[in-house]
């Protein structure tokens, strides 16, 4: 697909399966092209979700671009809702159950970052990540209390207090 | 630089900020409030100021449109070209610090008519004589269509304008108190300066209320950390 700009960026030389043509409605104009990513699996966390799979996301982030770019499509939601409940239920992008291969009623699975106009990113735990990031063992002590710790989300959940 | 930032917004333009621009917003919001009432105002995570429905892809497709007259850029490193450095420092396979990435940056450093860039570290690490990757170039090829591109650079020290003609950054005023001999120490290129190089007007009284009282109500909106830091002076 084509893109705007980036002719002339250090993209030409560090992205070899970026490629730029003669633009053919503009043949005296280069344009760069890029491949599509297609995507195996997209994790995505809705603010409310039906059963169906109709999911509203948030205005400002483009789930719903990534869904239609995946094959498999899991999407986690902080509430379940009928179908014409979570249509109504904005703002913020739906996506009707036809993109979405799973649903997951599961409330705080976004953290630490936002569901906007529902919870806000936990900066105080970004902060210990970002803190622990900066070397292996406190990384993999990070890693134990966090992500492997835990036996599921609601051990996740009941760690954060 | 909130306010120098402000003074280059002017009314009745769409003007945007990105992600991770707290002094932009600041900027943009006292213009929006004091000599740009009719501006159209985008402001990336800031409830009030995102008219997309659609995601950032309608945002982006609004950029690459050609719909935005004014934007902000900044970069992990800065050279006198005005080429901006996302990608990383070092060998990009192995890097010393790898940053964040472009995200739109190589596009939306051509598209919106003037993009002001802002840094608010100004040292020889940030300001170099080549940056080691160029993620957004300042000037570039004749063939590929560019209707924008750099206009000022904004940092604490100084205001750099972009010559287009020459590619350079050239310095077009000195913030009060600091010297040629500060700002060279502090710039890993050689600075060239405006014929009439002058000095920075400093914010105003009333420029500086507005910062601290509703400026700073509605960036906390989108940086709520700045807004209690920073603005709080």
């Amino acid at each position: 697909m084509p893109v705007p700009g980036h002719v002339g960026s250090d993209y030409e030389r560090l992205r070899p399966d970026f490629t730029v043509i003669a633009d053919p409605y503009a043949p005296d104009q280069r344009v760069m092209l890029v491949p599509a990513i297609r995507c195996d699996v997209a994790l995505i966390h809705a603010v409310v979700a039906s059963p169906d799979g109709t999911v509203l996301l948030d205005p400002m982030e483009d789930d719903a671009l990534l869904a239609q770019a995946s094959r498999v499509v899991i999407a986690s939601a902080e509430r379940l809702a009928p179908a014409d409940e979570v249509r109504r239920a904005g703002p913020g992008v739906v996506l009707d159950g036809i993109h979405v291969t799973a649903v997951v009623e599961l409330p705080g699975g976004a953290h630490p970052t936002l569901v906007r106009g529902v919870r806000d990113l936990d900066a105080a735990h970004f902060e210990e990540y970002v803190a622990a990031a900066g070397d292996d063992g406190t990384f993999a002590r990070y890693l134990e209390r966090w992500v492997s710790g835990p036996k599921d989300h609601a051990a996740y959940l009941a760690r954060l207090g | 630089m909130a306010t120098v930032i402000a003074r280059e917004v002017r009314d009745g333009e769409t003007v945007a900020v990105g992600t991770l621009a707290p002094v932009p917003a600041s900027g943009v919001l006292l213009a929006h409030l004091t000599h740009a009432p009719r501006a159209r105002v985008v402001i990336m995570n800031h409830p009030d100021y995102w008219p997309f429905r659609q995601g950032s892809k309608e945002f982006y497709d609004f950029a690459q449109r050609g719909g935005f007259d004014l934007f902000f850029l900044s970069g992990g490193q800065i050279d006198r070209h005005g080429n901006l450095n996302l990608i990383a420092i070092g060998d990009a396979g192995r890097p010393h610090v790898r940053l964040p990435g472009g995200a739109g940056a190589a596009m939306l450093y051509y598209l919106p008519r003037r993009v002001v860039l802002f840094r608010t570290e100004h040292s020889p690490r940030i300001f170099v004589e080549r940056v080691d990757h160029v993620t957004s170039p300042g000037s570039g090829p004749a063939d590929v269509v560019r209707p924008g591109g750099p206009w000022t650079c904004v940092t604490p020290l100084c205001v750099f304008r972009f010559d287009r003609e020459r590619a350079r950054l050239v310095v077009q005023s000195l913030h009060p108190g600091v010297s040629r001999e500060d700002l060279e120490r502090q710039t890993g290129f050689a600075v060239e300066y405006d014929a009439a190089v002058a000095v920075t007007p400093p914010p105003t009284p009333d420029e500086l209320r507005l910062l601290r009282t509703r400026v700073r109500e509605s960036v906390a909106r989108a940086y709520p950390r700045f807004a209690a830091t920073v603005l709080a002076g």
